[in-house]
């Protein structure tokens, strides 16, 4: 008992340690985290997600311009300067943000944050590198994705559940018709100082302002970006795949910040065992040999989208799952056990903050309230989940159900269920 | 100075007030005597291309300066077929003989020097 209170209060010492405070760096917010592990990372966060595009595709062009010329250093020069550091840059698009890392050996703070920051300040934007570097690497994620049944069916549930704003890919369309001025013209409003957070692991939270105070000591300073709040509206398409498994996406999505009980039901029906070699205790664990259920959980600033994705080889197979889903997802909203929702709070929290312990997940998590300015921690979202009550779960459960349901098939479209054969 | 450009003396002239006052007038009437204008020609049309440099060069134009520049090729070998310059109202004028080129080439240029440059980058340990 000893030893357990020990443990637990060690616990709480470094879940207040894990996080800095935000610090607002001449208009730059910064937030560091350091465990003292051997490497640093820092990650330039630009609200330039792709519900801020002007055009198709341009958020996707913008992630795949990064790390090419700018004023201070030419493409070829960015990548063998990071490789004689040992160095890895990466740019990876979310929905509400972009995010530029680089994650390198303790020493060389000062030349990855220069060749983050003269991105955001001095990219040069060259026709030719459009042409030459950038396009085929648009045109790469576009064709990737369009190999990838699970990604599509994600995607084209965020259009019709939220049509423009949160409902824009991530990806460009086959035939975008971008150029390089677009790339330009939405740089130049999304890399303001407004709308950059700095978060770094492994680094000081002095040494980072001190950095990022001279890299971005004259950026533009301008107005926040901001769109329209989410709306959800929801509805049906197929999409037609011959290759891929067949695939079917059924979701609900509300507007507003996203809400614990709604997280807690995500992983009620999870059914990814806690114990290797088993099936789980989930409700969805009973679907057919050879299909497979996933639960899809997206919060995002101002709205969230729950669903499940149901994958098999035969449509016949996935059409039997899904019932199987419908059916445990309905169930689920009637109210569940009390001790069932005391392991799917706790899977929750486990799962929230095992996210945090990745760098990518840290700044998932983390990114949005850093650009909010909000404390960068995980206790709110932790506490909020222990605020969970069987009232409360079932009634957030049946209002979300109650809306209409966001409903996409890939695949077969012919033999794949309609959603009101599933009862939705 | 022996780039794909080709040697030039230019710098060193413009940079002299005297020596450009001399030289220009020769320059010009070198340039008129030439004779590719008269054949609808601009000085780039006939920089030499056949090396790596200016093949990379000709990728980055702008698809209307590609179509203009295969337009005035073609005028000028049937020009060269009919063993006559174009009429003078075709011919290109001093203001329209503008440098497309030179700026791309440049910057090619300096990306394949940068590049030998890191190739042969002896690294010291500080």
């Amino acid at each position: 008992m000893l030893a357990a209170r020990a443990s637990s209060t060690r616990n709480v010492q470094r879940l207040a340690r894990s996080f800095a405070t935000v610090v607002d760096t001449t208009g730059v917010k910064v937030a560091a985290v350091d465990y003292n592990q051997p490497t640093s990372s820092v990650t330039i966060l630009v609200k330039a997600g792709s519900r801020f595009e002007p055009k198709k595709g341009v958020a996707n062009a913008l992630k795949n311009f990064a790390f090419k010329s700018t004023t201070k250093r030419s493409t070829i020069g960015t990548v063998r300067e990071s490789d004689l550091y040992g160095g890895v840059l990466t740019s990876s698009l979310g929905r509400e943000h972009l995010a530029l890392t680089a994650e390198f050996l303790r020493a060389d703070a000062p030349f990855f944050v220069d060749v983050l920051s003269s991105f955001i300040t001095s990219a040069r934007f060259t026709r030719h590198e459009f042409e030459e570097y950038v396009t085929p690497l648009v045109e790469a994620d576009t064709e990737a994705v369009s190999h990838d049944s699970a990604t599509q069916a994600i995607e084209a549930a965020h259009a019709l559940a939220f049509r423009s704003g949160l409902g824009s890919s991530l990806f460009s369309p086959a035939h975008s018709g971008l150029t390089v001025e677009d790339v330009k013209a939405f740089a130049a409003t999304a890399f303001s100082k407004g709308n950059i957070a700095v978060l770094g692991t492994g680094i000081d939270q002095g040494t980072l302002s001190g950095l990022v105070e001279k890299a971005f000591a004259n950026a533009a300073a301008s107005n926040e970006a901001t769109t329209p709040t989410s709306k959800y509206f929801g509805g049906e398409t197929r999409l037609e795949a011959s290759s891929g498994p067949q695939t079917v996406f059924f979701g609900f999505g509300t507007a507003g910040a996203p809400v614990p009980e709604v997280a807690a039901l995500a992983a009620y029906l999870s059914p990814t065992p806690s114990v290797k070699w088993s099936k789980g205790l989930s409700p969805l664990a009973a679907v057919p040999e050879g299909t497979s259920v996933q639960t899809i959980y997206l919060p995002y600033s101002d709205a969230s989208l729950f669903g499940l994705l149901v994958q098999g080889s035969t449509a016949a197979g996935v059409k039997e799952a899904s019932k199987v889903a419908v059916a445990a997802l309905k169930a689920a909203a009637k109210g569940i056990k009390a001790e069932e929702l005391k392991s799917a709070v706790a899977k929750a929290k486990f799962a929230a903050a095992s996210a945090a312990d990745t760098r990518e997940g840290l700044v998932n998590v983390l990114g949005s309230k850093i650009l909010s300015g909000s404390p960068a921690t995980l206790d709110a979202t932790l506490s909020s989940l222990d605020s969970v009550k069987a009232t409360g779960f079932s009634k957030t459960a049946t209002s979300l159900i109650s809306a209409k349901p966001t409903y996409v098939v890939v695949g077969d479209s012919h033999a794949l269920p309609y959603a009101d054969e599933l009862g939705l | 100075m022996f780039g794909p450009l080709g040697l030039s003396l230019a710098p060193y002239v413009q940079s002299s007030r005297t020596l450009s006052k001399w030289i220009t007038p020769v320059a010009n009437w070198y340039v008129n005597a030439a004779g590719y204008r008269k054949y609808g020609f601009k000085y780039d049309d006939i920089l030499v291309e056949e090396n790596p440099t200016v093949q990379r060069a000709l990728t980055r134009l702008t698809p209307r300066e590609k179509y203009d520049r295969a337009y005035r090729l073609k005028r000028a070998s049937q020009a060269s077929v009919l063993h006559a310059p174009l009429p003078k109202e075709l011919w290109i004028t001093e203001a329209e003989d503008v440098r497309y080129l030179r700026p791309h080439v440049e910057e090619v240029a300096k990306e394949e020097e940068e590049r030998k440059k890191w190739d042969n980058l002896i690294v010291q340990r500080k």
